[in-house]
């Protein structure tokens, strides 16, 4: 096209004949001519160089586009990991915050607490010293584990010091063991109370463990610190005449409660299964030299009624145990129990234990009155010491090898065919304002001193008091009744409620001409005429 | 007695357990919750249609004013917050509520104290006890003893109030948050910017 316009263009101009236009013409066609194919080939090339640069720039835009994709697939899959892993975190966080705060509370919620005391007594006895005693410390632990379940223990260390054994197997021309058991006197170490409870209705709560044996008010409500007098009384602890000494606990189950009666009224009970007080061996090892004689090695083996096993029972029948208290309005209580159970191990006829319990608290503003009865009934005691002599054979046994002589006894020990007390305690709780400003006063909220007087009587019928046999045969069965007198007078100051600060005197009275040592178990003396005693005891009591 | 008692024994527990999981009424002894927050000014103010709930923020102002109107008596923990409760019949106001919290033996109590506009308490109720022991505190019988009290009184065992045995601590933990909030509501309503 471009070429036949330039010839047309041509043609024109010669035939005008206008040489000067038609030069120019020519010039321009010329010109055109030799530029026009240079423009068309620059612009060809321009074309293509376009054409690769955008080529270039599409395949740089594509891979752009795929290293894009891939770097977004590769933060999404990064960002899925991540999702995965917090999710995983949280998921454990959550599990650990709900386990911990599930242990946690239980630790907050669990408490440990103690009770316990210690006393300086003096005695008007030969053989007891002017001693200061550190009664019990008594660790407490209390957990509600959930929702109407709860845990309860009581571990007890009374006059402890310190338990060592030492043990050691040898050879040396055969196998030899050698053992050494270091301790301190009088010391124990004992599981007073360890129970569950779940709390089904007020009315009904359901207790499994070692219970505290709800005989009496004492048992139940032993805490040194919650009693005004520096020593428990002869009927749960002295004597005693409940079938094991305060505090008294078995094992077993069973259920308690309380419901309202009337307006202001109250009725409680406990009412409990468990093994039960059983005659129990303890042994007595005794090493020692005599002047003028043999040396002397003897094993005392007594069967007395004890706390029933936490292991196998030793008998096959099992004990109830019940109380039942009305309270008609606050601060006043009256209350009657019953314990009844076999206390003969399996080798012996099968005889009961009764007792009876009635006790409360009256109180008048101030002045307050409680007190407790026992009756505890051993059924055939006789029916047992003959079968016992028959299996034990002889009662005491003795041989002489050289300058040792060698004694193992058996008796029976602290069985009467009945034993009936009660103590009875006056108190009266005052505080002279002009205390409130001395440091007896001055830093407590309520402080209180309580003049306290208990009176305490035991009647033992028909107390063993020697017993021998022979040759599976009883040769000697001797009884006798007793009587036992006391009267405490203390007054106590109660900075806080959880302590008390004792001071108490004390006299007890056997009948005239028998030992104090033969009807109590904290009383020793070894002379038929110190048949009363006169003691003054400075106790503390604190529980926290 | 021989073991086929105890059996005996068990098969009677067992139907105890039967019939009273079968019961409705269950209640809860010692330690449990026994009023929830929004339950607890009907407790102490039944006769009221209507409870202005209101929580005060604690400051170290109020603290002393409190302290200083409980005198002697130290509270053994000290809230954040209270709340508190107006309480009305139609359009009159029957009294004021706080609820408190005080330390027992080894663990807070929380209950309501509600005042009349005479400045006495009209009643007190157990909110949450969590004591292993003395849970006869949460008793009616031992809470109406605080009915018509006021700041002035003691509060405290063997004074004024009859004591649980056994429960000592959990007795003068109630008379200390009583006076705690008797004195909070004084503050607040009676005397404070609340003042109705």
């Amino acid at each position: 096209m471009v070429l036949k316009k330039i010839f047309w263009t041509t043609s024109i101009t010669t035939v005008r004949g206008k040489k000067e236009k038609q030069m120019k013409t020519i010039i321009v066609i010329l010109a055109s001519l030799l530029i026009l194919p240079a423009v068309c080939s620059a612009q060809e090339g321009d074309l293509a160089a376009e054409v690769r640069e955008l080529r270039a720039k599409l395949e740089r835009l594509e891979k752009k586009m795929t290293d894009e994709e891939a770097q977004k697939m590769k933060r999404a899959e990064a960002e899925r990991a991540a999702l995965t892993e917090q999710v995983k975190k949280d998921v454990m966080t959550d599990v650990a915050a709900k386990s911990q705060s599930y242990f946690g509370k239980l630790v907050e919620q669990t408490k440990v607490g103690a009770y316990g005391s210690m006393r300086y007594g003096t005695s008007s006895l030969d053989d007891l010293h002017n001693t200061f005693t550190f009664r019990r410390l008594v660790l407490t632990v209390d957990s509600p584990i959930a929702e109407r379940l709860k845990a309860n223990l009581e571990l007890e260390f009374e006059r402890f010091t310190e338990l060592e054994v030492e043990k050691r197997l040898f050879s040396s021309r055969g196998v030899g063991l050698q053992q050494a058991v270091e301790g301190t006197n009088h010391s124990e170490i004992s599981l007073e109370q360890a129970w569950m409870q779940y709390d089904i209705a007020d009315w009904l709560k359901f207790r499994a463990g070692a219970l505290l044996v709800p005989l009496g008010r004492f048992n139940i409500n032993h805490d040194d610190n919650r009693w005004d007098l520096p020593r428990r009384s002869l009927i749960d602890r002295g004597v005693p005449v409940l079938p094991s000494t305060a505090a008294w606990p078995e094992l077993g189950a069973g259920f308690l409660g309380d419901f309202s009666a009337g307006t202001t009224g109250k009725v409680s009970y406990q009412w409990y299964v468990m093994n039960g007080v059983a005659l129990d061996a303890e042994l007595e090892q005794i090493s020692q030299t005599r002047a003028g004689d043999t040396t002397k090695f003897a094993q005392e083996v007594e069967l007395r009624p004890s706390r029933g096993t936490f292991a196998d029972d030793i008998k096959s029948g099992k004990a109830l145990a019940t109380r039942w208290a009305y309270s008609p309005w606050l601060g006043d209580e009256i209350g009657v129990s019953l314990y009844w159970g076999r206390y003969t191990p399996d080798f012996l006829p099968s005889r009961p234990v009764f007792s009876l319990a009635l006790d409360g608290k009256k109180t008048w503003g101030p002045f307050e009155i409680e007190g407790q009865y026992v009756h505890t009934r051993w059924s055939g005691v006789k029916d047992v010491a003959l079968p016992f002599a028959r299996k034990a054979i002889n009662s005491e046994t003795e041989a002489e090898i050289g300058d040792v002589e060698t004694e193992v006894e058996f008796e029976l020990a602290n069985l009467a065919t009945s034993k009936q007390g009660y103590w009875v305690d006056f108190r009266y709780r005052f505080w002279p304002e002009f205390l409130g400003n001395t440091l007896l006063g001055k830093h407590f909220a309520n402080p209180q001193l309580i003049a306290t007087l208990r009176l305490e009587q035991v009647w033992f019928n028909q107390l063993i008091k020697e017993m021998a046999f022979s040759s599976t045969s009883l040769t000697q069965f001797e009884k006798e009744n007793r009587l036992l007198n006391r009267v405490t007078m203390g007054l106590t100051y109660r900075p806080v409620p959880l302590v008390a600060l004792q001071l108490a005197y004390e006299y007890t009275r056997t009948n005239r001409g028998k030992s104090l040592s033969s009807v109590t178990n904290f009383l020793t003396s070894s002379k038929d005429r110190e048949y009363f005693q006169h003691a003054v005891l400075m106790g503390l009591a604190f529980g926290f | 007695m021989d073991s086929k008692i105890s059996l005996r024994q068990i098969g009677i527990w067992l139907v105890c357990l039967a019939l009273s999981l079968g019961s409705s009424q269950f209640a809860l002894g010692q330690e449990g919750v026994f009023l929830k927050d929004e339950e607890a000014p009907k407790a102490v103010f039944p006769e009221a249609d209507s409870f202005e709930r209101k929580v005060v923020r604690s400051n170290e102002e109020i603290k002393a004013k409190i302290q200083q109107r409980m005198g002697k008596t130290k509270t053994s923990l000290w809230e954040d917050s209270y709340v508190t409760f107006v309480a009305k019949k139609g359009e009159t106001i029957l009294g004021y509520a706080a609820i408190v919290e005080e330390i027992g033996k080894h663990r807070p109590i929380t209950f309501i104290v509600g005042v009349g506009p005479d400045r006495k308490i009209k009643d007190a109720a157990l909110m949450v006890y969590r004591e292993a022991y003395g849970g006869e505190v949460r008793d009616r019988r031992f809470l109406q003893q605080y009915k018509g009290k006021q700041l002035k009184d003691p509060l405290l065992p063997y004074r004024d109030i009859q004591n649980i045995s056994g429960a000592t601590m959990s007795v003068e933990a109630i008379g200390r948050g009583s006076k705690k909030a008797l004195a909070l509501l004084e503050v607040v309503y009676f005397e404070g910017t609340e003042r109705k």
